[in-house]
């Protein structure tokens, strides 16, 4: 991706809160990152670390309260999405931006057909008619590769496996040709081979189609095959970003060097055992005077347990831009850095 | 009760086996209309044969639905069997008496998926593990009370938490509270149905290796069901891959990751991503077209035709049986014949 070139998607500084009974959880602590005009941008974690909290909040999908956004910047083009009214926020949401969910039985409705369902961004978005709207659906549906597009429409959710489901909530999801699309672990409640049908998908429409998304997971394995940079995040923050072959042949954070450890490969050579990262993942109480990761480290020093570090950059550019992480620690020298 | 070595040298005779299975089928009926019919079955599992030999993991591999779950379960006759035999140490455990079955059940274990589901939130750590030990031993109190204490150090929890409710645990600790239950009665076989599947990456290795390490101690034999393919090749020693309820191939770790023979041992194999960007870029992944079939109503012949990337006219008729093909390598299909 070139340099410089203006973000689809620009997000700084974002806060989120939950406001518990227990007191708040701090679930995203000034998580920033952009999104590049066609790019794919992976974001790795593991459950609690604030991945899919980050991508609800900036297009205002949490329930308000007990989600609270403390602060930060979403830009969209030139507008600021957090500060808009709730009703350009829906015209923002489904048109500008479309989403795809892990589990596609529940984000779609079963008391309507999928006809219904496909037609009806397009109808609220699009301002097309109800003839044009159908027709448009069954050309989505057939562009996400569903056979016998015109027939199925008739179809209920309940008459679709998984994974054409989830070809359904893609076609959704681009019915108004968004700019981003967020992609929310949006193969992790499939199968390998139906996931492999689902990765070949936007591998193919990304070619065809030149939107930008952002795609959450768990998965190392499927980032590595499918995203140009990635941002690992951990305890409600980004510990580290950079383009994806850089990331796995030079990963810099210990919990990214970690996490690249203990998952084993089908091909390669097998570890007699697995490496571990001992402990557990941070419970996110009080805003983070720490470095999350430290009580999991093996290279922790004693600033680490006073500092929460910034991300700093590793070449000449700017942050977000190259190959950054936050860590005291400097992989090249073993030393604080 | 803690032996690390069991009665039976387990080393004495390595390729003895454990657990033999015999043309194991499980069909669950389907009843429809006014009257509730039986007018058809879910084949669930649809005839397999193997065994388990003493000591090692057998890895079981499939997609859902394919029936690894109900193979786990109706091995340890969680299910009333449709047909076949399932013989652990010499006794087929389908034609055992109620009570009969009941004193073979502490040779015989299993660890679910969900932790947060198998363990009863009313329960403490200690009433949870000790409950086996109420059920089939005459144990004291105290001795109940030493012997969780050394299962809770066996799987690496901290006696303090023993009066601990569940929910006060994380989902690994959770699972590893699940695993003291299976051993408390000195299990020879334990199913393991998923047991990594809810947890967190980081978290799976912890409990993968905790799996490994009481192997080593205590001689267990496991059957090892998981859906992670790379997890599985870590653990297992062979791994059988399930489609459609019944085995594609069965063969010994290495050369099943490194050549698999059966065509869907081979797409499985290909969609699994690869955690390095160099090998995905110039990886050739087979993509297989459509969904699996419903196993109400499996295809005639080979159960794999309908997907198949390589299917020849027989296979439409002819469901192929399961041969060794090379030594120790089973694999069902009409493609791949004996060497």
């Amino acid at each position: 991706m070139p340099d410089g070139a203006k973000p689809v998607l620009d997000v700084r500084g974002l806060q989120t809160v939950f406001r518990t009974r227990g007191g708040d959880v701090h679930a995203v602590n000034s998580v920033s990152f952009h999104l590049e005009p066609g790019e794919l941008l992976g974001v790795v974690g593991e459950s609690g670390s604030g991945k899919s909290v980050t991508m609800m909040s900036l297009i205002g999908l949490l329930p308000m309260p007990p989600a609270e956004i403390r602060g930060g910047q979403v830009m969209l083009g030139d507008m600021d999405i957090l500060k808009v009214s709730p009703a350009q926020l829906r015209e923002i949401r489904g048109k500008r931006i479309g989403f795809v969910f892990q589990d596609p039985m529940t984000s779609l409705n079963p008391v309507y057909t999928v006809g219904n369902q496909v037609m009806e961004p397009l109808l609220r978005h699009m301002g097309l008619n109800k003839t044009q709207a159908r027709a448009r659906a069954i050309e989505l549906l057939e562009l996400v590769g569903i056979p016998d597009a015109e027939r199925r429409m008739k179809d209920y959710p309940h008459q679709f496996s998984g994974g054409m489901r989830q070809r359904v909530m893609i076609a959704i999801a681009l019915a108004c040709d968004p700019e981003v699309l967020i992609a929310d672990e949006p193969t992790t409640a499939l199968d390998v081979t139906i996931q492999a049908q689902i990765i070949e998908l936007v591998k193919d429409l990304r070619s065809k189609l030149g939107m930008a998304i952002v795609w959450i997971t768990h998965d190392l394995g499927v980032i590595a095959g499918i995203a140009d940079r990635v941002v690992v995040m951990y305890g409600g923050q980004i510990v580290e970003q950079a383009p994806v072959g850089e990331l796995f042949a030079n990963p810099q954070h210990p919990y990214t060097r970690a996490l690249l450890k203990t998952i084993p490969s089908v091909s390669g050579t097998r570890e007699k055992r697995l490496r571990v990262i001992e402990g557990q993942p941070p419970i996110l109480g009080a805003a983070p005077t720490a470095c999350p990761f430290m009580p999991r480290c093996t290279e922790a020093f004693a600033v680490c347990h006073v500092e929460n570090p910034q991300r700093r950059p590793l070449d000449d550019k700017r942050v977000g831009y190259g190959h950054d992480v936050a860590c005291h620690w400097d992989a090249k020298t073993g030393g604080i850095a | 009760m803690l032996d690390a070595n069991p009665t039976e040298q387990s080393s004495a005779n390595s390729a003895a086996k454990l657990v033999e299975v015999k043309d194991l089928k499980m069909y669950f009926p389907i009843h429809t209309g006014l009257f509730r019919r039986h007018t058809g079955d879910v084949k669930a599992v649809d005839g397999l044969s193997f065994d388990i030999f003493k000591g090692e993991t057998l890895g079981l591999v499939g997609e859902s639905g394919c029936g690894k779950s109900t193979v786990g379960r109706a091995l340890l006759r969680l299910y009333e069997l449709t047909n076949g035999s399932v013989t652990i140490e010499g006794e087929d455990i389908a034609k055992l008496s109620p009570e009969a079955l009941r004193r073979k059940r502490p040779t015989m274990q299993m660890v679910f998926q969900d932790p947060q589901a198998c363990l009863n939130p009313r329960m403490t750590v200690a009433a949870i593990i000790s409950e086996p030990l109420d059920e089939h031993t005459k144990l004291s109190s105290a001795e109940k009370l030493e012997k969780v204490y050394e299962l809770m150090d066996a799987v690496g929890l901290n006696r303090a938490f023993a009066n601990r409710y569940p929910h006060a645990f994380s989902g690994g600790q959770r699972q590893r509270i699940g695993i003291a239950r299976a051993l408390a009665l000195n299990p020879k076989f334990i199913v393991c149905d998923e047991p990594i599947a809810a947890l967190d990456v980081s978290i799976q290795a912890q409990v993968v290796n905790l799996l490994e390490d009481l192997q080593e101690q205590f001689g267990l034999t496991y059957l090892f069901i998981s859906h992670d393919l790379s997890m599985v090749r870590h653990i297992a020693d062979r791994v059988a891959v399930m489609y459609l309820g019944r085995i594609a191939e069965l063969s010994p770790r290495e050369p099943l990751y490194a050549e698999p023979l059966h065509p869907y041992a081979k797409a499985l194999l290909s969609a699994v991503p690869d955690p390095d960007p160099e090998r995905e870029a110039t990886r050739q992944r087979i993509i297989l077209q459509g969904d699996v079939p419903s196993p109400s109503n499996p295809p005639k012949g080979c159960n794999f035709c309908t997907r198949c990337p390589e299917v020849i006219p027989i296979c439409h008729e002819v469901k192929p049986e399961l041969a060794e093909v090379r030594p120790g390598r089973f694999v069902a299909c009409h493609l791949v014949k004996p060497d």
